[in-house]
């Protein structure tokens, strides 16, 4: 059973109201006048066709709940020009994009965004860029995910863009 | 148990038996110079690029997901990537190459190659005779010389890297590399030349970054043992040539008189006596009979041989060889210079 121990920490001014309020004000800027909305595609674990030697997703073979959306600050990286290895082919990869997500918006949609999931962000009303998530920051105890030290409030989500050979989305 | 699937079933059973020996190497030369002059084709760095192109896309055609692994139909340099990629079809929305795919590389550098049948051992590039073609014009028979250079040998270093996401993937061209190279050396068929490749090295550069973008990359480094020949080098000049020449003739027989043959004229020698000389003698070097011919305001004359009287107005003189005759006369009353004429006749 879980222990529900009360955060009395920055007690004399500052407190779980003060905390709630400056979220909703948060969320109010994020949601109501920003509104990055990201698509969450949740694998389902239970269903994904995997390699049985590697786990490797066979082809097609990945299975997903159903998508659903959610608001995060939104910052893509810029692309890179490298090339593949030291094979001397040059291509332009598309940057990684970092999500930072309320925690309060995680627990109202009753989602949590795991490794390997795969996000959808609308570039244009047509095209959508698929990523991987390679980074779920579900460690939030650091000052920076902390409100002024009193309690994490959000997660910095790290995803890689993937090709269509390995999900295409719906 | 597993059953064979398509390598050692044969649809076909051949009636022949295989060549070997020398009729075998009389096939492959004749390969060589198959749909052409009889010299040999041109083997050049680009022919060489192409064959090794077409030897990964011939033995490393592998399946993947029920999908054939498509390989970059190019040999990637620097300088012409921007300028091909957007010729595939196995590329995404960014123009970028979709994993999983084939690409080769070819190190810029060519060096001195090592293939054993073309080394170090005649200099300065002499032209060698290759063959001796019959020709015919219509009139003279003759030859023409086929003449060509050693060829250079080259060692070409090529990198066969597979991109892909699944380790299946890459196990599936591991497997195909080793299988045919199980014996270190495969050969491929370049311009009717057979071309040795070995397989050298292999590598991994799989993405191991936590936070990008993650497929495999393995490289396999391959040497193709190969020479160089230019057919722009060749020499074809005329050999010695024969006329035939046919002349046509009457083959019906011609009756002709027959000759007679015509007896030898006797040579006449003169003894002259100017001058009221009255006597006159010759040496004979060889031996013959003197028949008197005539003689001209002449009484009469004595004959001497090596100064020993023979005797007087002789109708014949017996001649050996080394005689000294001498006629000694009575000149006549005429007037006319006297002379004494025989003929002769060669015993």
């Amino acid at each position: 059973m879980k222990s529900n121990v009360p955060i009395t920490r920055l007690g004399k001014f500052f407190g779980d109201r003060d905390f709630e309020l400056e979220i909703g004000m948060g969320q109010e800027w994020l949601i109501g006048d920003m509104n990055y909305t990201c698509v969450l595609y949740k694998i389902d674990r239970n269903k994904i066709k995997t390699d049985d030697v590697y786990g490797e997703v066979v082809e097609d073979g990945i299975k997903f709940l159903p998508p659903v959306e959610f608001n995060a600050y939104v910052a893509i990286a810029a692309p890179t020009n490298k090339m593949i290895g030291t094979t001397k082919m040059d291509q332009v990869e598309p940057g990684n994009i970092t999500m930072s997500v309320y925690l309060k918006t995680l627990e109202d949609l009753q989602i949590d965004i795991d490794f390997g999931d795969y996000v959808g962000y609308y570039d244009t009303e047509n095209f959508v860029r698929y990523y991987t998530v390679v980074n779920d920051g579900r460690v939030v105890s650091d000052i920076k995910h902390t409100y002024k030290g009193y309690k994490p409030f959000y997660r910095t989500i790290i995803a890689a863009p993937v090709g269509p050979n390995e999900f295409r989305g719906l | 148990m597993g059953l064979p699937k398509r390598g050692p079933v044969k649809p076909t059973i051949p009636l022949n038996y295989p060549k070997t020996l020398l009729p075998r190497r009389e096939e492959i030369k004749d390969m060589i110079t198959k749909d052409g002059t009889y010299l040999p084709k041109s083997l050049l760095h680009a022919d060489l690029d192409r064959g090794f192109l077409d030897f990964v896309k011939e033995k490393f055609n592998i399946v993947s997901e029920g999908k054939k692994i498509p390989v970059v139909d190019i040999l990637i340099t620097t300088q012409n990537w921007s300028q091909f990629v957007e010729t595939w079809d196995f590329q995404n929305i960014d123009k970028n190459l979709e994993p999983p795919f084939l690409t080769v590389i070819r190190n810029p550098e060519v060096k001195y190659g090592n293939n054993p049948a073309v080394q170090y051992n005649i200099p300065n590039r002499r032209m060698y005779y290759y063959m001796e073609v019959p020709t015919w014009d219509g009139n003279r028979k003759g030859a023409d010389i086929y003449k060509i250079p050693q060829p250079v040998p080259i060692d070409l270093k090529y990198t066969v890297a597979i991109v892909c996401n699944r380790m299946r993937e890459a196990n599936t061209l591991n497997q195909r590399i080793m299988e045919t190279f199980a014996s270190r050396q495969a050969y491929q068929n370049i311009n009717g030349h057979y071309i040795p490749i070995i397989n050298d090295a292999f590598t991994d550069e799989s993405s191991m970054d936590l936070e990008s973008r993650k497929y495999y990359i393995q490289k396999y480094d391959f040497t193709m043992m190969g020479f160089l020949i230019d057919e722009n080098q060749f020499e074809v000049y005329p050999a010695l040539s024969r006329t035939f020449q046919m002349f046509e003739v009457d083959q019906q027989p011609r009756k002709r008189p027959q000759r007679k043959e015509q007896p030898p004229q006797l040579e006449s020698i003169l003894y002259s006596y100017p001058n009221s000389a009255t006597t006159e003698e010759r040496l004979f070097a060889y031996t013959c009979n003197l028949y008197l011919q005539g003689t001209t305001n002449v009484i009469s004359f004595s004959v001497f041989i090596n100064n020993q009287y023979v005797g007087d107005d002789l109708e014949l003189i017996q001649i050996n060889n080394g005689d000294e005759l001498r006629i000694d006369i009575t000149i006549g009353l005429t007037g006319q210079e006297p002379s004494v004429t025989f003929t002769q006749s060669l015993v």
